[in-house]
């Protein structure tokens, strides 16, 4: 195995039980990885598991089969910590999810501070610091109710950045926004890209994917049915599915 | 039996006219409404309240009757916080099977049963033995540990109403489950779930009306206590239930505020 391989997935699979007691075959067989500083897009229709692959990276969803290694060590054997690798793995989700009973600082503070990975004088002038690389310094004291749905999301990132992770997962990020406001969220995961942050991210805007992204992963039905870099996968795609998808998408 | 959460005049102020006007009419009937009986009011009012202090057995009544509410709260509260966590984490995937069961058992028991029968069991039954002890105690417990099992149906209501992206978002950050219901989950629910729990508040105080079947001299007791002394049928009855009404009035009002002070500091 490559050895800058910070994260290894081998034959992922992921069942989910309906309350109906039938199964769902969301993830049939995904084998991939990500190298230190790489970026990936994932990309595919609704339903095709991308979004469930994102969250199987970080246990949000436990495979049901599977093995994903992470620096060297098996997170889904049974006696892995979750937690501890969960602080190297950043996930900013679809809808935000800011703690709206907290202030923006505070939100950037709690995980390492309870974590005691830093106090809370390091965590605050850390804070600030991302801030201050998102465009919102000026808001570390507001309440996230108060925000734009740019600025949560800017936050949000901020926030999952505040942990230092080796890798951010990004769960469709700009899906949620306002057309006028995607621009902004972009541009910061823009910088944090050329900064050398390792990036997966599952994401429409193919735009976005085919300018930052490395590699490229289209996933369909639960497997990834082509892969390669930008002007592979977007100007010169192979497979019929990949090429059909494409077509609908970046028709309008 | 604790459908009797207070809820404001809300449905339809007709039947309440008509339910007033009964009582007027039944006032008229039993001769209220006579120059008689009017002469003699103040006498009697005289007689309820004024005559040796008499109020003062109202005052203390009111006393214990507070006194058993607040710790019975207290009580609740915690019980119901614990007992809603149990519940909540076991979903979530704490599997601790025994806890699970004790607590949906404790909350089907609890709430299953009329609050005056486990009054009564925990006065003579429990605790028969312990006959030092302070009664106004055992009815703080057994208040307590009733309004626990509907508290907690309170707090898992509100936990449960928090998205689940909440504690996702948390644990994503690498906080622990405990940590991530400690600083986003539980502060979130209790906010949502602090009116309903002044209604329960509410509700617990109209409750403890029956403490004086174990021989405590609440403020129902001191009515009644009153009516031993003077014979008197209606005077020092209908004065305990004003003194109820405008607590709970009051109360009722005050979480209204609440609720509008709550639903300020929330911006859409």
């Amino acid at each position: 195995m490559n050895d800058d391989m910070i994260l290894t997935v081998k034959d992922l699979h992921k069942t989910f039980r309906l309350q109906d007691g039938r199964t769902l075959n969301v993830l049939n067989g995904i084998t991939t990885g990500i190298r230190k500083g790489e970026k990936i897009a994932v990309i595919g229709p609704s339903g095709s598991g991308k979004s469930t692959f994102l969250r199987c990276l970080n246990q949000m969803e436990v495979p049901t089969s599977g093995t994903i290694t992470f620096k060297g060590e098996d997170i889904t054997a049974p006696e892995c910590n979750i937690n501890l690798v969960r602080r190297h793995m950043g996930m900013v989700f679809q809808h935000f999810y800011l703690f709206p009973h907290l202030t923006v600082r505070k939100n950037l503070t709690l995980a390492p501070v309870d974590q005691k990975l830093m106090t809370q004088e390091e965590a605050d002038a850390k804070a600030l610091e991302l801030l201050a690389r998102v465009g919102l310094a000026d808001k570390i004291d507001e309440w996230p109710d108060r925000l734009s749905g740019g600025q949560k999301q800017r936050v949000a990132i901020a926030r999952a950045m505040a942990m230092s992770p080796d890798v951010l997962l990004f769960d469709e990020p700009t899906s949620a926004l306002d057309p006028e406001m995607i621009g902004e969220v972009l541009d910061v995961m823009k910088e944090l890209a050329d900064s050398g942050m390792t990036m997966y991210l599952v994401t429409h805007e193919m735009g976005f994917a085919h300018k930052i992204a490395d590699r490229v992963l289209f996933i369909d039905k639960g497997i990834i049915s082509e892969e390669g870099t930008p002007d592979e996968v977007f100007d010169h795609p192979k497979q019929p599915r990949t090429i059909e998808f494409l077509s609908k998408v970046l028709r309008r | 039996m604790k459908s009797k959460r207070y809820d404001g005049a809300g449905r339809g102020d007709f039947l309440l006219w008509i339910v007033g006007a009964f009582l007027l009419y039944l006032l008229w009937e039993s001769g209220f409404f006579t120059a008689a009986a009017w002469s003699d009011f103040n006498r009697r009012f005289y007689q309820n309240f004024i005559k040796d202090n008499r109020y003062m057995m109202l005052v203390d009544g009111l006393k214990s009757t507070i006194f058993m509410t607040s710790g019975a709260t207290i009580i609740g509260v915690l019980v119901g916080l614990i007992l809603s966590v149990i519940r909540v984490a076991y979903k979530g995937g704490i599997h601790i099977p025994i806890l699970n069961k004790l607590a949906e058992t404790y909350i089907t028991v609890l709430r299953g049963t009329p609050a005056m029968v486990q009054l009564l069991i925990w006065n003579f039954t429990i605790f028969a033995s312990a006959r030092d002890l302070n009664t106004q105690y055992i009815a703080i417990l057994a208040f307590g540990l009733n309004s626990g099992a509907y508290v907690a149906e309170i707090f898992r209501g509100g936990i449960e109403s928090i998205d689940a992206g909440q504690m996702e978002a948390a644990r994503s950050l690498g906080l622990t489950y405990g940590s991530s219901m400690r600083y986003v989950i539980l502060p979130q629910a209790l906010r949502n779930v602090v009116p309903m729990l002044f209604n329960e508040f509410i509700a617990l105080l109209k409750e403890t009306s029956i403490a004086g079947y174990i021989g405590i001299d609440d403020l129902t007791r001191a009515g009644q206590n009153i009516q031993a002394l003077t014979l008197e049928h209606s005077q020092p009855l209908v004065m305990v239930a004003i003194i109820y009404l405008i607590m709970v009035m009051v109360l009722s009002k005050l979480v209204k505020k609440l609720e509008q002070w709550l639903s300020r500091g929330r911006r859409g």
